[in-house]
């Protein structure tokens, strides 16, 4: 403790000598004013930054677009920028005080800045990374449920997966390829500074699909509950913008939660000016997209080959037939049933409104939003409801002080009904398969249904839908606070101390409640099943950095460092309750009880030193730091590991016509993922006569279980050219993944069989393109176009262990599974494909199956195509969505093929090759969507005075869509699927999951 | 100036708080090992501990099928039947087991697994709170856990024979060399004789400072008294001089000796043919309880189970024993040249049958051991009395002193299949010690019956030491 304590105070000792060393007496200053505006619309621009180029003297735009700054004597450059324009430097002679400028709209947001630490930003014109923003615009385009859906096709690197069409969330960012096998896979979400939790919590859903009935046994939660990660709480429309930090090489300053990607959230802050309410009103709906093709089963002769009960050559053979005519005469309802309409048809009007009120007041800047929706499923009793509340206030103490406070509290109740594998029939499509469609199992005018076709329990999908709940209900507070102190500011430097303290707390608590009265409860032995979960998370978050700024006209330089410590702690408690009465919701009215908790505790500190320099007329931007983290996950607890990054940018001088910027870029860093397990030796629990015992588990701990190590290079170009309208980037990538945590087995003489070790290595080589352009742009039209581009490669390239079937779960190789080898793709696809000889009926026996790598779960490359066209007051905005090379396992197929599909044959000749050895359910997941189309109108001044009495300044009508159409060679509902929800590696299964679906809104945006 | 030092005490200060704050974080969920080492023991932990020894010791017996059901196929008393699992008769009776199989793997990790939680166990008893126990107490503790390490021992090398085993080391991490058959019976029994001491120290009233499973105090002999545990350790220790004394490849004769004696004290000192029937079946047992997280049942109880053939036609007329074996109906394919339709009257799949305690060592095992070993010592006429106490006691007339050596041991066999049957793989042993495991004396099960004595090094242990097969065994066999 007292080295570390050391390692602080020397660090501090060289911060002040830095600062000392600089110090420089304030010049003669002069003041100059001016007026920033709107190139073409001549309006204000508020809250746009003023610098005098060389110095670090600068001051900011007032509603009125205003500013008066402090100047040296003589002839002085200013810069202005703003977010949505283009910087613009303006030269001020010596002589001149009064100066007006205009600044032209950047509609391909060349000039953003671009955060490289916990309290410094570059502009992206200078960034050394190709970090991908995307703005709260194109965020918010089309509404979206979640955030994560959200930004599906806008960001090169990413590919973003939802896991079924439940309503609610579930959703993957997974950035650059496959980091981890067994640690944690999700990218950092940070907002506003304060790093969130995107855990998914079970809900104990298979407490009534027994989905995992093989392995866990009938009473526990399982990966294969559907659950929601919980980004999916945040608003969307108070995002300002959304930076991601791809990789190491940009996200070491986040160090052993880095190698993931970190997904940076700026939430809107108030501003100088007038203040202004935005109200948006929306309703929206969501219709199936995608059916199975099942075949019409309404004759006895029918039934009876579905059955296999067409011969009654003997006594058993014939009473079996005898039953289904007598079944086939007493329920044919006369008519075909299309089950999937008939129970997805639901299709009730929701709503989103969203209101927000922006400006400043006394000093205060404030935001304030509120937001209440309401997103329907496609059947009764699925959706998602949100509330949410936004304060976020910035006030200015003195000259010095600087604080913020941003808060929201939130709380959604999710209802996502039953999807996903199952073996108890609960699941619509597993009930389906074995339901013919003369039956009419719709509720009936006395709210009673008829009992379904399931030999085992009678399930009837539509009672289940109606009496089975699922609600989950999330209580959300995420709240910052940012002290920003001004220790020194003169002429040519600047220190400050910023301490930012965040805290994300939720309650979850999700029920299943299965009434005893329903069909398939009565075969249990306790009718009625509750189950409670009770998720508590808690991360808290505490970080200062104290950054000295020294500008002069030949250099810029950012010295920063500072410490960071974090909390982050969940307790999830599960009680499960059988034989309740219906009605009743305490697991303590039950007839039996289980109770299962889990909790966790890890706690991480760091610290980071940072030095930018800004040399050569802000044409070279040099870059290095470290950051020395040390966390409770890690075998030694005390120990710092590294994490580092170098990277430099150069904007090449003018040497091509037409191109304004050319910059070359390259920049290495490393991160880490932290162990999630095998730093212990457990005590197994063991019982004799009832009395417990414990002994060492046969898992041994390893006291040195350590991060995850990722190291990237990245290097690229970018180009700007035809005066702003074209915009390339251009980036290639390299990202080692050593000491992977995996498990090795031991000698069984030792009293032990396994232990988790770090080693292995995944190497992934990828590319990404993102080109800008607005091929037209008038006065009164203007088209922006927006091309990305990426493809990874990932090879695992060491593994200390033999190869192994990868999580998250599977069904079997005969399906299809993931599986770790070494010079393979880590997310390659091995299934028995082909036979050596096939038995005399056709068949292959076990030992003659042939195992083989049959295709990637990561797409070949993706590609998102962005256009955004105006025509005057009206606005068509499109983007599609192109994954092309991937490929999935399909067993809802298997479901249907015993004679229920339409195309019977397909599905028997599919049941047929399958016995054969052929790998037939595994499936090219390739796709093309329409993720979003919209189409806008700006109602025009006179309307809108007219309408709101002249209140409002401006009014949008809005049509919009997401998930309009699908093009894919893909045979199941939809080939973005994932029966065991998110996960590292494995996300191939389609096992029965809630159908997609296309969703309509329609809006009526107004500002006041 | 002021305005520096300021800033850098505020970061110093913060910093160095946010240091001070330490990131070690004891898991909530369950307990880890380092709650139990390095903490004083008190004596609800020490139960806990002790629980946890003999709860796996009885699952390294009945957790995987090799020690009660497979070393019996092999010893010609079972037979197991299973068309979805044909590895019960193909690797006992057809080839040589497979590492890597549940069947030739099996029977391995979880003694170890128990080895291993006794001696975390005798780790943390120097920790023990000298308030909380008596030093009899401790010396008990650390007597009674070493037998029923030792027993643990014995077992494996039971299965392995001549393939020997690993010595478990003291540390979590080494792998020991494998040590050969006559070298491991050598440390079983410097082990048994230490834990002998260790019970010296205690006064023979002391009771165990933790509460034993009712198997070890209900059946006659209260095994949580020292003088008890004196006997269990001596019984052990006599099987280990058997063993030692009967071994094929290096046999110590002189052990028969030392066996006559150790299981002579164990009997109560009783003299040759005076311990009485209604003493065999004292001892320690195994119980079972079916269902719950408990879950262990007793694994004879299993419907595919059978009785060699042979059992059944050898008995004699007048042998009560009889009463042990009960028909089924037939078990034949796979190979077998003969048809069995006969099995032991505790191995049908009954709930009574899934609690039927087993016996660990009981006495009437100690009369047939101590016969061995006058055998061995060339006392035949001690070796008659012990016989005839059991034989006599079934209903069969007195044999007259043995003439020969291998007139005794077939006596002896005889009685062992009977009075031990599907109670662990003793006569499998036996056979395979005094030469008979071939087909002079045993006709082939299937056409390419191997006769295996002995079941090889688990394929995780081979995997674990990059073998594919298994190493010479370093000592002597």
């Amino acid at each position: 403790m007292e080295r570390r304590v050391r390692t602080t105070r020397s660090l501090v000792m060289s911060f002040m000598l830095l600062a000392l060393f600089s110090t420089s007496a304030w010049a003669q200053t002069r003041r100059i004013t001016g007026r920033v505006t709107e190139e073409g619309s001549s309006d204000p621009v508020p809250a746009a930054t003023v610098t005098v180029v060389g110095t670090t003297l600068g001051g900011i735009t007032d509603a009125q677009g205003r500013f008066t700054v402090p100047a040296p004597q003589g002839p002085a450059t200013l810069r202005v920028r703003r977010i949505g324009y283009s910087p613009k430097t303006v030269n001020v002679a010596a002589g001149l005080s009064e100066v007006a400028i205009s600044l032209t709209k950047d509609v391909l947001q060349l000039d953003r800045q671009v955060i490289t630490g916990t309290a410094t930003s570059v502009s992206s014109i200078n960034a050394a990374n190709a970090v991908a923003v995307v703005s709260g615009e194109q965020v918010n385009r089309v509404p979206a449920q979640t955030l994560d859906q959200a930004l599906q096709g806008k960001i090169s690197g990413a590919v973003i997966t939802q896991n079924s069409g439940a309503p609610g969330g579930g959703t993957q960012i997974q950035l650059r390829g496959v980091s981890t096998v067994n640690a944690g896979f999700s990218p950092l979400y940070v907002v506003d500074g304060v790093p969130i939790s995107n855990a998914a919590i079970p809900n104990g859903l298979n407490v009534i699909t027994q989905s995992a009935r093989a392995s866990a046994g009938t009473n526990a939660t399982s990966n294969q509950d559907q659950q929601v990660n919980r980004v999916a709480d945040l608003n969307p429309n108070d995002i300002e913008s959304i930076q991601v930090l791809k990789g190491p090489s940009a996200s070491s300053i986040y160090g052993s939660r880095g190698t993931n990607g970190v997904i940076l959230i700026t939430t809107k802050q108030g501003r100088t000016g007038k203040t202004t309410l935005d109200i948006t009103q929306r309703f929206g709906a969501s219709f199936l997209s995608n059916t199975i093709p099942l075949k019409c089963i309404n004759t006895v002769d029918d039934y009876l080959s579905f059955r296999g009960h067409t011969l009654t050559d003997t006594p058993a053979r014939l009473a079996a037939h005898d039953a289904d005519v007598a079944f086939f005469n007493e329920r044919n309802s006369g008519e075909c049933h299309d089950f999937q309409k008939e129970l997805y048809g639901e299709n009730p009007l929701g709503y989103q409104t969203v209101a927000s009120l922006r400006g400043n007041a006394a000093g205060t800047n404030f935001f304030i939003s509120g937001l209440a929706s309401k997103d329907n499923g496609l059947a009764i009793n699925d959706y998602k409801q949100e509330q949410a509340l936004r304060i976020n206030v910035g006030h200015q103490f003195g000259g010095r002080l600087n604080v913020k406070a941003n808060s929201q509290l939130i709380h959604t109740l999710t209802q996502r009904g039953v999807s996903g594998n199952d073996n108890t029939q609960i699941n619509p499509f597993s009930a389906m398969s074995v339901t013919p469609s003369f039956l009419d199992l719709r509720r009936r005018a006395d709210g009673t249904f008829p009992i379904g076709a399931d030999a085992a329990n009678g399930s009837n999908f539509f009672q289940n839908a109606d009496r089975i709940k699922t609600p989950e209900n999330v209580y959300r507070l995420i709240g910052s606070l940012q002290g920003a102190y001004n220790f020194m500011s003169t002429e040519r430097q600047t220190l400050d101390f910023t301490l930012t303290g965040g805290i994300d707390a939720f309650n979850d608590e999700s029920k299943i409640i299965s009434p005893a009265d329903i069909y398939i409860e009565q075969v249990n032995a306790n009718p009625g099943t509750l189950v409670v979960n009770e998720g508590n998370i808690v991360n808290a978050n505490l970080g200062g950095t104290l950054a000295h700024r020294y500008t002069s006209s030949k250099l810029v330089a950012t010295t920063s460092a500072g410490f960071g410590q974090s909390r982050r702690q969940s307790n999830l408690l599960t009680t499960i309750g059988r034989g309740v009465f219906p009605g009743v919701t305490s697991v303590g009215a039950a007839v039996q009880q289980f109770v299962l908790q889990n909790q966790d505790i890890a706690k991480d500190f760091g610290m980071f030193l940072q030095e930018e320099l800004l040399l050569m007329n802000e044409r070279l931007l040099l870059t290095g730091a470290i950051n020395r983290e040390r966390t409770s996950n890690n075998g030694d607890t005390d120990k710092f590991y590294s994490y580092p990054k170098a990277s430099m940018s150069y904007r090449i001088p003018e040497i091509v016509p037409k191109v304004s910027e050319l910059k070359v870029r390259l920049a290495f860093g490393k991160a880490g993922n932290q162990p999630t397990a095998g730093k212990y030796t457990f005590l197994t629990q063991l019982f004799d006569e009832g009395r417990g015992g414990l002994r060492a588990s046969t898992v041994r701990g390893l006291s040195s279980i350590k991060p995850e190590t990722a190291t990237e290079v990245e290097g690229g170009f970018d180009v700007q050219a035809f005066n702003g309208r074209m915009t390339l980037s251009a980036t290639q990538f390299r990202k080692t993944i050593t000491d992977l945590l995996l498990t090795t087995s031991l000698a069984p003489s030792t009293g032990f069989t396994t232990q988790w070790i770090n080693g292995g290595k995944i190497v992934n080589n990828g590319t990404e393109i993102e080109l800008g352009l607005t091929p037209i742009q008038t006065g009164r039209i203007d088209w922006v176009s927006q091309t990305t581009f990426s493809r990874v490669k990932g090879k695992v390239t060491e593994l200390p262990v033999p190869g192994f079937i990868s999580g998250p779960g599977s069904f079997g190789s005969r399906f299809g599974n993931g599986f770790i080898e070494k010079g393979q793709s880590p997310s390659v696809i091995q299934a028995i494909n082909g036979c050596t000889e096939l038995s005399s009926t056709g068949t292959c026996p076990v030992a003659n199956r042939v195992l083989t790598f049959v295709g990637d779960a990561l797409p070949d490359f993706t590609m998102g195509f962005s256009n955004d066209v105006g025509v005057g007051p009206v606005r068509l905005s499109t983007l599609v969505d192109w994954r092309h090379g991937s490929k999935g396992v399909n067993l809802t197929n298997n479901y249907f093929d015993g004679g229920l599909l339409a195309d019977e044959e397909k599905g028997l000749q599919r049941l047929a090759d399958f016995a054969a050895g052929k790998a037939v359910y595994v499936e090219s997941t390739a796709f093309v969507k329409l993720r979003e189309v919209r189409l806008s109108y700006e109602m025009p001044n006179a309307l809108v005075s007219r309408l709101f009495n002249g209140r409002a300044q401006g009014a949008r009508i809005e049509l919009s869509g997401r998930n309009l159409k699908t093009w894919t060679d893909y045979t199941g509902l939809d080939p973005e699927v994932s029966n065991f929800g998110n996960g590292a590696l494995g996300r191939i299964q389609d096992v029965t999951p809630y159908p997609p679906s296309r969703t309509y809104y329609f809006s009526i945006n107004t500002t006041f | 100036m002021k305005k520096y030092t300021i800033a850098a005490l505020t970061l110093a200060v913060t910093a160095a708080g946010a240091c001070k704050d330490s990131t070690v974080v004891q898991p909530l969920d369950a307990p880890i090992i380092e709650s139990v080492s390095g903490k004083p023991l008190v004596r609800s932990s020490l139960q806990t501990l002790a629980t946890g020894v003999l709860a796996q010791d009885r699952s390294g017996v009945v957790g995987t099928p090799t020690y009660l059901i497979l070393a019996p196929v092999m010893g010609r008393d079972a037979i197991r039947l299973d068309t979805s699992e044909p590895r019960y008769v193909g690797e006992t009776l057809a080839t040589n087991p497979d590492p890597g199989s549940f069947a030739g793997g099996g029977g391995f990790a979880g003694f170890y697994t128990a080895i291993r939680a006794e001696q975390a166990l005798l780790a943390a008893l120097p920790t023990a709170d000298p308030t909380a126990f008596s030093s009899a107490e401790i010396a008990a503790t650390k007597g009674f856990i070493r037998t029923i390490e030792g027993l643990d021992y014995m077992r494996l090398i039971e299965l392995r024979d001549t393939v020997g085993i690993p010595i478990q080391a003291s540390d979590n991490e080494t792998v020991s060399e494998v040590s050969c058959k006559a070298t491991v019976l050598n440390y079983i029994a410097a082990l048994l004789d230490s834990a002998n001491s260790d019970l010296a120290g205690a006064s023979a009233t002391t009771k165990l400072p933790f509460v034993l499973p009712s198997g070890f105090t209900t059946f006659g002999r209260d095994y949580s008294v020292v003088s008890n545990i004196q006997k269990f350790n001596r019984a052990v220790k006599g099987k280990v001089d058997v063993y030692r004394a009967i071994n094929r490849k290096s046999p110590q004769t002189a052990r028969a000796t030392d066996a006559i004696a150790e299981l002579t004290f164990a009997l109560g000192g009783a003299a040759p043919g005076a311990v009485p029937a209604s003493q065999f079946a004292v001892g320690p047992y195994y119980k079972f309880v079916v269902g719950g997280s408990e879950a262990t049942p007793n694994n004879i109880s299993d419907s595919r189970l059978g009785l060699n053939q042979m059992v059944k036609d050898s008995i004699l007329g007048t042998d009560t024993r009889v009463s042990k074996i009960i028909s089924r109906s037939a078990l034949s394919g796979q190979g077998l040249l003969f048809t069995h339709n006969t099995t032991c009257a505790g191995c049908t799949a009954t709930a009574a049958n899934q609690e039927r305690p087993l016996g660990i060592l009981r006495d009437e095992e100690l009369v047939l051991l101590r016969a061995q070993a006058y055998i061995e010592a060339g006392n035949l006429a001690a070796a008659t009395a012990d016989l005839n106490s059991i034989h006599t006691a079934y209903g069969n007339p007195a044999y007259a002193v043995f003439t020969s050596k291998a007139q005794a041991i077939d006596a002896l066999l005889y009685d062992q299949r009977y009075s031990l049957l599907m109670e662990g793989p003793q006569r499998w042993v036996a056979l395979r010690e005094y030469g008979r495991l071939n087909s002079t004396y045993l006709h082939k099960e299937t056409a390419t019956d191997p006769y295996n004595a002995a079941f090889p090094l688990s394929r995780a242990e081979l995997n674990a030491r990059g073998l594919t097969a298994n190493p010479a065994c370093v000592g002597v066999n």
